[in-house]
């Protein structure tokens, strides 16, 4: 990568990015067989995001 | 009789598996997914290799601060520990981090945890590498 090449990511796209190798990696560690990883990646996946907006809409009134 | 000479060639076979298991967890630190790959575990070896590549590359690119041992701290040590959990990657995510870590906006501090967690993750893979090794996991 050269001096100038850099990553602008907004929130939801890190959460997203964040969530989505995670939960690749989990599911391919954790499951042998390929259709218990796809539903241990989409379920880690969606339980990410919902505690991860879910945190979000919490801290939402101290931002005011 | 019988059991006094096979008794010492169990121990030996076990003591050679462990060898064997912990230079695969240490292979398996060194360079992400190498330990399952050496298992010939290939979709771990490679989501591996990827999933911490890409969290490494994306860490360093938003300029996430790669912790080096001369802390202040004991976060900046802890921090340490978990960068170079990601193995050979710790001096890539260096090199790649050409202007240095940024973490006055979200997108450096993003990075930060991505490097982070690209370490954990990777220690994480080579620890199942290396109980795969001794027949504890599938």
């Amino acid at each position: 990568m050269n001096a100038g090449m850099e990553f602008k990511l907004s929130h939801l796209q890190s959460m997203l990015l964040f969530a989505l190798l995670i939960s690749i990696a989990f599911g391919f560690l954790s499951r042998r067989r390929p259709i218990d990883r796809v539903k241990y990646i989409v379920w880690s996946l969606f339980l990410f995001l919902l505690i991860g907006v879910g945190i979000g809409w919490a801290m939402y009134p101290f931002s005011h | 009789m019988a059991n006094e000479t096979v008794v010492p060639a169990a121990v030996q076979q076990d003591s050679r598996r462990e060898t064997i298991a912990f230079l695969i967890g240490v292979g398996g630190w060194l360079v992400p997914g190498l330990g399952h790959a050496l298992l010939r575990m290939w979709g771990r070896a490679v989501m591996c290799f990827l999933t911490v590549g890409v969290l490494v590359i994306l860490g360093a690119g938003m300029r996430g601060n790669v912790f080096s041992s001369s802390g202040n701290d004991a976060f900046d040590t802890l921090g340490f520990l978990a960068d170079l959990g990601t193995g050979t990657f710790y001096l890539a995510a260096r090199s790649l981090e050409a202007n240095g870590a940024d973490v006055s906006h979200a997108g450096g501090d993003y990075g930060t945890r991505f490097l982070a967690t690209a370490g954990v993750l990777n220690l994480l893979a080579a620890l199942h590498s290396y109980e795969a090794a001794r027949g504890r996991k599938a």
